[in-house]
Parts: structure tokens; C-alpha cells; sequence
């Protein structure tokens, strides 16, 4: 369960990483890279705050399969 | 003092300091700035995304004077009166609600978030035992960014991602506050003519339905860092015996209860039979306490799984139904069509959430009690929104936080200068801070919290006696000596150990004042199977506050209700 970062969409303007209620974004080598991604919250405001689309979300078996 | 961090050292000083940027403790920065006063708002994440409402929010409680007999204010206090009995304080409810409502709903709008539809209607549902339609929908996605830049345009002073760790007091006022950057470590001390406590409720207590911590109803950043520290500092807290659970759809603690059966949908079994009403006159309108107990028994008689049936909505409900689900949680709707529930619906399931330290009603709060001024018992030290035992849920963090921020203005105008904060009391608290850095070798926060997680839900969450809230303390207080081994790898880690520290402690405190109400209450928030009566004896406030190093004296105050 977590927000997915693609790599590619990502221009690095950091505002995901400034906001994220859980501290779980991170910059590493100017890109925003989810570091703690067992404590997303899965609150969706770094997919909203993201101007390029660089954002999804995934969800684990624990989620969908229960 | 030695070197024992590379972090600097800062001093802040305020006449009013707001701890937590959430909807109450930004909404008090305004009022406290709107006052004259110089604000200081100090948030553990960034305002802008911070707190309960983070990614959004769909609804608003509100009476409007329409003219039906339910829209009125005495009816909203009746109604306040009988699902909240024996936790709100009706004085203190209109104060901090009422008499702000009007105001903050005009605030909403002039930060510009509509509370009406696109075609300018207002849309109103109905549920929690409401007596009428109180449930303002509206969509409330960027209310919380939108209440930041209030607060930058009026040059409040904010320190994002900084942990707040301790309340200092001079001669039993507030002298001030330590904290620490959780991204850089550098360490703040600040100096306080009031401090306004607005941190939320405690999360990641107990176990969750998937078993990670941080799929849950209620914002996992919120873990009682100043249900923790105002205890220390003998500040009084209230309401926190109880227990809070929700209905949550399956695999994903979301909010959605309120949109599923304040839309109409039907609470059913696992044989596809409605249930409510066996448990309430109201059925699935019935308070969201009952809504729980009912789910429960169902479960517990072998009818799960339970569910919400949707499909006999028209076209038009579904579509606002689905809509305003993503408004509260915005990756809901995506996650109910990756389990494979197409708009017209199958049977959605559901469950019951994790429990929670938090209000046992939407009307009433759970944590640092107040008076009608949102003062605590000491001086200096208020407190907002769900932090404060009085308040709660969006309605009253809107209206109570900007009540909150107006007296702790009037309070710091009285006071020449804060009090001095101590150095000594200041080093030694910077070396327990950042302590966990310093191991070597040690135990994870993780698995620290999951063991708490282990004891609070086997003991007490949420069916509890005398024998099992015992057996908690104890083994809750043996805990006690891992909490010098924690160690963090860096500063977010070292956020990690002090809340997975907080958690631990404020756990005690709810157990402990859960063994002092002997009765049940607002079932299953506060089920004492000992007890299992609800009694008027009862009807009011467990108090509770630091006695001696380890222990927690409680105390017991009645509410008053005319009927």
C-alpha cells in the first residue's frame, strides 16, 4: 500500500516531499523518492499537489484480498 | 553542554504558540493573529497538508435557523444532549461551538471553499442519530491547503516538521515549550505567554484490520505527543477512557461511513439482512457508537461478513455517493473499483475499524479538558479541536478553534513576558530527545509500538474489565525499561521512537481511566464487562491527571442535562 513515484514524470520540484503528512517522501538525488512507503497513508494530497502526473497508488493483497 | 548532535539550537519566543497546523490549531493561529497577538504555529508535517483532513473533506455539521423545528440551535443541543450524554459539556458547547458557528462557516467561504453543490444548493444528509439533516456535503478537498495560505497572508510564523517534546511551567504557569526538526534534528525552545495544545487525537494504539499501522480512519501522524506532554505538566485530561471505533470498508480504514449511510445506503449481514433496527430505534441512522455494537454482534453471532447496499440508489445518488467518497479520502474510489465494485454496485464490504484514542461522539472532544475559555487547569495552557475534551470532528475545529485563539490572546495580553524557561531543564531535555540517536545498538520504534499495539488491543480494546484494564498497567509499566533502548538511524526514525514513546504512555492514561468509570458507556467505546450498565451515577467526566512519578489520580465531574 503506498503512493508510486514514476521516475520518469518526476521534474523534482519537491513539493510532494514538503507536504507529505507522513514524512514518508523524500528527496534522493533530485528526484522525490517514497522512503517509508509501509507509512503512506494513502491520503492522496502528493497526487493532487503533483502538477506532472507523476503519481499513483498501489494497493497490497493485505487490502484488496481480505 | 557537550556536543551530542550536530543540530543547532533555536530560540523562539511568542505570545501565542499554536502546537499542531491541523483545521482547530490553524484556525486558532487566525483568531490569535486577528487579535494582535504574535503567532507562532508549530507542526510536526506541514501545514499545508497537515492533520485529520490532509487530503480532503466532504462534510460539515451545522444547524442553519431554516425554520424546520430540527434546524434550530436549542434542537441541535437537544440533540447534542442525548447522543452525547455524560461527555459534552452544554455551556461549553455553545461557547465554543455555537456562538462561533455562523462566523465559521462565513470564514470557509471567504478563504474560498463553497459549502454549496455547483448549482448553489445546499445539500444536506442525514445520519448519527441526527434528528434531521445536519451533514452539510461540500466539497472540502483543498479547505486545509487553503487555510494555510490564510495563514501566510497573515504573516503568521510557522515551524513545519518540528515535534513538540515538552511543556515547561514557572511557578505553575506556562513558561514555554522544547521540539526538535524531525528532518534535521536541530533542537527549538520557546518561550510562551500561551500555548494552544491542537494536536488531534492518538492513533496507531491498536491494532488495524490489514496490520499496518498506518492504514487507518484517523490521521497516524496524530499519537498523543501532547496528550503526553500536558500530562506531565499536570494538566487535567478528560473523555479519554473511551475507545472510539468506525465502519470502514474492508482492507482500507477510509473514511465513508457517514457518506454511505447519510446517502441511504442499508447496513446488511452476510445473509443480506438489514440489522439495525434490532439494535436501534433509528436503524442505520442510528449514533455511530451503535452503528459499531450492531456490526459486532453480527459478527460475533457468525452473520459476517457485513456490507453496504447501495443498489437500490438512483443513478444520481451513486454518482454524487461515489464522488464525494473521493472528496474525504481521495484514493477511496479507485480502491473500491480495483476491488471490483462497479458504481452500480455490488454489496460493498465493510468492517470495523481499528479502535482509537479519540471523542466517543462527533459532539464532544477527548483529551486536555477545558473550560468555557478553552483554558485548561494551567495557566497559560489551552487547547483546541480534538485535543481538547470538548471539541471535535471539522464543525467544531473550525468554530471551537477559533474560539480557542481569541482567549488565548486575551490571556497573553494580560502577561508582560513569559516567564523564564530553565537551561538546565532545557539541556537535559535535549539529551532525552535526541537520545535515541546516540545508541548504538537497540530496539526499533516499530516493534516497540507493535507491542504496545499487542497489550492495549488484547486488554482493552475495546472490551475491558477491572482484571483486564490490571493486567494492561502492568504489563504496559514493564514496558517502561525498553524505552531506553529505542534507537533511531536518523531523524525521522528518532519521530518514530518518540511517538511510538507517546503512544505508549498515553496508552496507560486510557487504561487507567477506564478503570476508574464504573459503568458502560457510549457501548462499545466504553464496555466494562463488569460493568456492562449504562448509570446515571455516571453521567459526566472522568478526570484524570499525573499523581506522583508513575501514578494517575482521577477524579469524577457531573454533566448537567435538562432532560
Amino acid at each position: 500500500m503506498t503512493a508510486v513515484i514514476d521516475k520518469g514524470k518526476c521534474t523534482g520540484c519537491e513539493l510532494c516531499a514538503l507536504y507529505c503528512p507522513l514524512d514518508v517522501i523524500h528527496m534522493e538525488d533530485g528526484i522525490a523518492v517514497v522512503r517509508y512507503p509501509d507509512e503512506c497513508w494513502h491520503c492522496g494530497a502528493c497526487r493532487q499537489d503533483c502538477a506532472h502526473d507523476a503519481i499513483t497508488f498501489e494497493f497490497p493483497p493485505a487490502m484488496l484480498a481480505i | 553542554m557537550p556536543i551530542i548532535f550536530g543540530g543547532e539550537v533555536h530560540r523562539v519566543r511568542a505570545d501565542v504558540a499554536v502546537i499542531g497546523g491541523g483545521t482547530a490549531g490553524l484556525n486558532t493561529a487566525i483568531a490569535a493573529a486577528e487579535s494582535g497577538a504574535d503567532v507562532l504555529v508549530v507542526d510536526k508535517a506541514h501545514i499545508q497538508r497537515s492533520g485529520a483532513i490532509a487530503g480532503g473533506i466532504d462534510h460539515f455539521f451545522a444547524y442553519l435557523e431554516n425554520g424546520e423545528p430540527w434546524d434550530t440551535r436549542e434542537a441541535y443541543l437537544g440533540y447534542v444532549a442525548k447522543v452525547a450524554r455524560g461527555a459534552a459539556n452544554l455551556k461549553i458547547h455553545e461557547k465554543v461551538f455555537c456562538d462561533e458557528l455562523v462566523p465559521a462557516m462565513e470564514r470557509i467561504e471567504r478563504i474560498g471553499v463553497s459549502l454549496r453543490q455547483s448549482d448553489g444548493t445546499i445539500l444536506r444528509t442525514q445520519a448519527l442519530g441526527q434528528p434531521g439533516p445536519y451533514a452539510i456535503n461540500f466539497d472540502g478537498k483543498f479547505l486545509k491547503p487553503k487555510m494555510a495560505i490564510d495563514v501566510k497572508r497573515k504573516n503568521i510564523r510557522v515551524l513545519n516538521r518540528v515535534q513538540v517534546s515538552k511543556l515547561f511551567l514557572h511557578d505553575g504557569e506556562l513558561a514555554g515549550f522544547t521540539g526538535y526538526d524531525v528532518r534535521n534534528g536541530d533542537f527549538y525552545e520557546v518561550e510562551a505567554k500561551a500555548a494552544v495544545i491542537a494536536t488531534g487525537n492518538t492513533n496507531r494504539m491498536f491494532k488495524s484490520q490489514t496490520g499496518n499501522p498506518f492504514n487507518l480512519w484517523y490521521c497516524p501522524a496524530n499519537t498523543g505527543d501532547l496528550h503526553r506532554a500536558a500530562f506531565e505538566a499536570g494538566v487535567e485530561l478528560a473523555n479519554v477512557e473511551y475507545v472510539r471505533l468506525t465502519i470502514v470498508p474492508k482492507g482500507f480504514s477510509a473514511p465513508g461511513f457517514n457518506a454511505f449511510f447519510g446517502m441511504g445506503g442499508k447496513f446488511v449481514n452476510g445473509l443480506g439482512q438489514p440489522f439495525m433496527s434490532n439494535y436501534h430505534a433509528m436503524g442505520d441512522k442510528a449514533p455511530r457508537n451503535i452503528m459499531v455494537w450492531g456490526a459486532l454482534q453480527e459478527i460475533r453471532a457468525g452473520r459476517g461478513p457485513i456490507y453496504v447496499d447501495v443498489r437500490h440508489l438512483s443513478a444520481k445518488d451513486l454518482e454524487h455517493l461515489f464522488s464525494t467518497l473521493g472528496v474525504d479520502k481521495d484514493t477511496l474510489p479507485e480502491f473500491l473499483r480495483a476491488k471490483g465494485y462497479a458504481r452500480e454496485g455490488q454489496l460493498i464490504e465493510l468492517a470495523v475499524s481499528e479502535p482509537m484514542q479519540a471523542r466517543p461522539s462527533e459532539l464532544c472532544g477527548s483529551g486536555v479538558k477545558i473550560d468555557e475559555t478553552c483554558a485548561s487547569n494551567v495557566p497559560g495552557i489551552f487547547a483546541a479541536g480534538d485535543a481538547a475534551d470538548q471539541m471535535g470532528c471539522l464543525h467544531m475545529c473550525m468554530a471551537g478553534g477559533y474560539a480557542a485563539g481569541k482567549h488565548a490572546a486575551r490571556y497573553a495580553a494580560k502577561i508582560a513576558a513569559p516567564p523564564p524557561l530553565k537551561s538546565r531543564e532545557l539541556d537535559e531535555e535535549r539529551k532525552r530527545v535526541l537520545a535515541p540517536l546516540l545508541r548504538k545498538a537497540g530496539l526499533a520504534p516499530g516493534e516497540f509500538e507493535n507491542t504496545v499495539r499487542i497489550v492495549t488491543t488484547d486488554h482493552f480494546g475495546p472490551y475491558k474489565s477491572e482484571v483486564s484494564l490490571t493486567a494492561a498497567i502492568d504489563k504496559l509499566d514493564a514496558l517502561d525499561r525498553y524505552c531506553n533502548d529505542l534507537k533511531a538511524n536518523n531523524c525521522h526514525e528518532l519521530m518514530r521512537c518518540h511517538e511510538a514513546m507517546n503512544i505508549h504512555s498515553v496508552a496507560k492514561i486510557v487504561a487507567h481511566a477506564a478503570l476508574a468509570r464504573k459503568e458502560s458507556r457510549f457501548i462499545p467505546y466504553h464496555y466494562r464487562s463488569d460493568h456492562p450498565e449504562t448509570s446515571e451515577d455516571w453521567c459526566g467526566l472522568v478526570v484524570v491527571r499525573k499523581n506522583g512519578e508513575k501514578g494517575v489520580a482521577s477524579r469524577f465531574e457531573r454533566l448537567h442535562y435538562d432532560a
